[in-house]
């Protein structure tokens, strides 16, 4: 759409130079054109027709050929112009270079009053050679390669520079050009740059899409009429008031006055845009850091495993005697040569070295989900948190991190966030069904999320009835998404009930006491050692003990202590061991030893019993004799 | 029995150690050091007594240590009906589990329990063949009893194999595709001359001498000469397979019923029926009660018997002598 209105514009202008300019970019389809006869008005009819009435007609084609010759010159690798002196009288301000086949602009000697130079349909990739012909007002270039507006500097008279079909990407070097009237880029590919004298820019149908091609006009002063009709970029939502905004200077805009409403609006919406993508950036960096952390966290424990797992393998191959057993390594763990497997082990430990320096943990609270990835993240649990933020709590979510690391701080847990009602665990390495035991100590969990990635326990058949029934007293609703039922439940009681009422009815006082002194002793040597406030212990005590009588207590018996708890007790109880060892062997020795003296006495007994009655009868033969002795004998014992 | 000559001709120590009473009273006063401060409540006469009663009852291998669980024949074989009792209820569900599943299971009766174990056991069920095959509860306790009662033996056993294999007696025919006893090779069809496993004569001569050694923990002789009986030569594992299947050794061993009865316990039915009705009772009552947290404890009246049981643990009253701070 060509605007309507073309007045001169020189009226306008303000500055001493005269900055009035039109800028007329269009690409309105052309009609087929007249090869011979080229006429600048067809093409281009809202010219204001002064300078353009030059009398086109006369300098045409047939005469061209004739007036002009383009010597080669040996020295440079432009043709050098020439016209016959006769030419160069007659049409003294005008040349005409049309068609030629030029593909650079030749030098143009003598010509220096030239004020009307047109190099129409040619191949001129350059703008150059023409920087002396200072007087120049009408530069034609109408159809040809131009790909950059340059060599332009020293026009200063050049009013109406055509530069239509060409192959302008971008607006620039035409600061000099201070007399600038009409400047014609339709047809290009361009990006409008800055022009510091423009003042009505049509940029009707031109393809512009994004605001990026027209932003170096918001520093354009002298602007004060553009038009972007036609182009993909006035479709956007945002257009009005992006342009109104970048553009303060505008009075008119598609060719409709910009009132101050329209521009106070503009400039709101655009504050919260920034504001918007402001926030979103960060977001978005804070995402990234996020991501990348988790990434290195990721790589931190598959090393691990891998590490681990190597270690296993090769403990399995040294204690398994090599013809009874052999051991079943499975395809993803390395060669069976000990050498290799030591030098790989190493590596591995050394790239484990190397992650350990960078992040190793993240702690993120979202709103109601605390995530914890990486095992340093578990030290999270003993900062500060405020009420407020540890109360909204309800979703703690679990990865990259040992389950039995995560069993150790399940108690400040229970403290710290008393909301939390959903656990989630990833890659956490649950691989028994006894883990979940320690679970229960929790004041309550309403949903449970164990994620197959890395959680081998999935795989089993029984591992939801299991939790269900181990952990029943927390009611739970939902397991990894899915409802639990009265069916699920009972189901859980049928298949584990009896292991629960035979831990508690079956064994003796002792064990019983025991096994639950064990847990709450474990648990109550984690409240000493918290720095929790004195009545805040003896809260938690009483609370613990009712817990203790909530939960199903013959469940109580079915606790989980790690490994390394586990061996440590088992160590303890080395000592006493080898102390009752002892012991007993004492007791034996000695009731062996009584036993033996009393089978030796067994046997020699009856020989002893008659030679005391032989003693007897021999002594007592002779009674007088017998008498006399016994009276000594009492005599003696005086 | 009791008073048969060679039993009173064992001298003392010996036959202590063969009747494995050092070990319990070895344990049982361990049991009583670790545990000073609970008994002491209530005497040592009691400790002792409920320490032998339940050794008499099986009950004592629960949740200890394996080291123990494995120590004697009659450890072993309560952990096998203890086993068997708690987790028929899986087998009657007809739930077929993976080998490391049954290890879970396992695990949660003795925490240290070792996967070589459960390991071997499914090696029997399965044949060495692809282990991570699903095994049905009859099938794998049976066959678990008999890797587990008699592991020393059977490993004896295994390189009695490996020698008549290997072609230590020259009466042997080696094949030689089995670099192991534990390896399962097909026969390679239309081959007359290659033959699997051993002779079964010669196998039992070498296990009955092997029996006369190992004076326990030992499947019957006769019965095992039954089982060689019935074939030719027979593998490693064909034989395993046929000592777990056959009765007479289960019954022997007098951990499990019969194989046919391996599901029936009606007394724990009853109580498991009584259970569950009382879990349901439980879940609907909390559900009622969901707001208040806090209102568990003495006000339930539907206590479970085990409750009543245990005085002591559910008081709401602290042991304050016992908490004192570790190290």
């Amino acid at each position: 759409m060509i605007p309507g209105k073309f007045r001169s514009v020189s009226g306008r202008a303000t500055n001493n130079v005269n900055c009035g300019l039109h800028l007329v970019i269009q690409t309105s389809p052309f009609p087929e054109k007249n090869k011979v006869e080229l006429r600048l008005n067809k093409e281009t009819p809202s010219f204001p027709g002064r300078l353009l009435q030059h009398d086109l007609e006369r300098n045409y084609s047939s005469r061209q050929g004739d007036h002009i010759n383009l010597v080669s010159s040996s020295v440079s690798s432009f043709h050098i112009l020439q016209r016959s002196s006769e030419e160069k009288i007659l049409y003294s301000d005008r040349l005409t270079l049309e068609r030629q086949k030029l593909t650079v602009c030749p030098v143009i000697d003598g010509e220096e009053h030239l004020r009307l130079l047109n190099f129409q349909h040619n191949f001129i990739t350059r703008i150059q050679n023409i920087s002396n012909l200072r007087r120049l007002i009408f530069l034609d270039l109408y159809d040809n390669h131009i790909e950059e507006i340059s060599g332009l500097s020293t026009l200063r008279s050049l009013r109406v520079l055509l530069l239509g079909k060409n192959r302008i990407k971008k607006i620039s070097n035409l600061e000099n050009l201070k007399s600038l009237d009409v400047l014609d880029l339709h047809g290009n590919q361009r990006d409008v740059d800055n022009l510091p004298c423009l003042q009505r820019l049509f940029l009707s149908f031109n393809n512009i899409s994004n605001f990026e091609s027209i932003c170096c006009l918001a520093d354009s002063p002298s602007l004060s009429d553009i038009t972007f009709d036609g182009n993909p970029i006035a479709q956007e939502p945002w257009y009005k008031h992006t342009v109104l905004q970048n553009m303060l200077q505008l009075r008119q805009l598609d060719t409709r006055r910009v009132t101050e409403e329209e521009r106070r609006m503009a400039s709101v919406v655009a504050k919260k845009e920034e504001e918007k993508r402001r926030e979103s950036h960060k977001q978005s960096l804070l995402k990234e850091k996020k991501r990348l952390t988790i990434n290195n966290i990721a790589r931190q424990w598959d090393l691990q495993h891998r590490v681990t797992n190597i270690a296993a393998n090769q403990d399995r191959k040294n204690s398994d005697s090599p013809s009874l057993d052999p051991c079943q390594m499975d395809g993803s763990t390395t060669s069976a040569f000990p050498e290799e497997t030591g030098s790989l082990d190493s590596v591995l430990t050394n790239a484990l070295q190397a992650l350990s320096v960078t992040d190793t943990h993240l702690v993120d609270v979202d709103g109601d989900t605390l995530s914890l990835y990486g095992s340093g993240a578990l030290e999270s649990l003993d900062r500060n948190w405020s009420i407020q933020t540890a109360g909204m709590v309800t979703t703690v979510s679990f990865t990259f991190i040992e389950f039995d690391e995560i069993v150790q701080v399940l108690p400040k847990l229970k403290m710290k966030f008393p909301n939390s009602l959903h656990l989630k665990f990833k890659e956490t390495n649950l691989a028994m069904l006894q883990q979940f035991n320690a679970l229960a100590q929790l004041h309550r969990v309403d949903q449970l999320t164990i994620d197959p990635q890395g959680n081998p326990v999935v795989n089993f058949t029984l591992w939801k009835y299991y939790v269900l029934f181990r952990l029943s007293h927390f009611n739970m609703q939902k397991i990894n998404g899915t409802e639990v039922t009265q069916n699920d439940m009972i189901m859980a009681e049928r298949l584990f009930g009896i292991l629960a009422h035979v831990a508690s009815s079956e064994l003796p006082h002792y064990r019983v006491i025991s096994i639950l002194g064990d847990a709450r002793k474990k648990q109550f040597r984690y409240l000493q050692e918290t720095k929790g406030k004195k009545h805040g212990i003896v809260n938690e005590e009483n609370n613990d003990s009712k817990r203790f009588v909530g939960e199903n207590t013959n469940r109580a018996m079915l606790n989980y202590t790690t490994r390394d708890f586990y061996n440590e007790k088992l160590e303890e109880t080395k000592e006493k061991k080898k102390f009752c060892k002892i012991y007993i062997e004492d007791l034996v020795k000695e009731a062996t030893e009584i036993s033996m003296k009393k089978e030796a006495l067994q046997k020699l007994w009856p020989q002893m019993f008659i030679e005391l009655v032989r003693d007897a009868v021999l002594e007592t033969r002779n009674k007088n004799s017998y008498m006399k002795l016994c009276l000594q004998q009492i005599a003696d014992q005086k | 029995m009791m008073l048969s000559p060679e039993r009173l001709a064992l001298p003392d120590y010996e036959y202590l150690a063969q009747r494995h009473v050092l070990t319990y009273m070895e344990d049982a006063v361990c049991q009583l050091l670790e545990n000073k401060e609970d008994v002491s409540q209530y005497g040592i006469a009691r400790f002792f007594t409920e320490y032998f009663n339940s050794v008499c009852q099986g009950t004592h291998i629960l949740f200890r240590e394996f080291s123990f669980v494995q120590a004697t024949p009659h450890n072993r074989a309560s952990f096998l009906r203890a086993f068997w009792r708690c987790f028929r209820t899986v087998g009657k569900n007809g739930d077929l589990l993976t080998m490391k599943e049954y290890h879970c299971l396992l695990q949660l009766l003795c925490p240290d329990f070792p996967l070589e174990l459960t390991q071997k056991a499914a090696r029997i069920v399965l044949m060495d063949d692809a282990m991570d095959c699903l095994m049905s509860f009859s099938d794998f306790l049976l066959a678990f009893q008999i890797q587990f009662y008699y592991s020393e033996f059977l490993e004896s056993v295994a390189a009695i194999y490996q020698d008549l294999l290997s072609g230590k007696n020259p009466n042997t025919v080696i094949v030689p595709t089995s670099s192991s006893g534990q390896h399962r090779q097909r026969p390679v069809l239309g081959e007359a001359s290659m033959l699997e496993g051993v002779e079964a004569s010669l196998f039992y001569q070498r296990l009955e001498s092997l029996c006369d050694r190992h004076k326990y923990s030992c499947p019957p002789p006769a019965l095992v000469k039954e089982v060689l009986s019935n074939v030719q030569r027979l593998t490693f594992y064909g034989f395993l397979v046929a000592l777990s299947k056959h009765r007479g050794i289960s019954q022997a061993l007098g951990a499990l019923p019969d194989k046919g009865d391996l599901m029936h316990d009606p007394a724990m039915d009853e109580e498991l029926d009584r259970l569950v009705v009382r879990s349901r009772l439980h879940r609907t009552s909390r559900q009622h009660r969901a707001e208040k947290p806090g209102a568990f404890g003495f006000q339930r009246r539907d206590k479970l018997e085990a409750l009543e049981k245990v005085p002591s643990a559910s008081a709401r009253t602290p042991y304050p002598y016992r908490w004192e701070p570790r190290q």
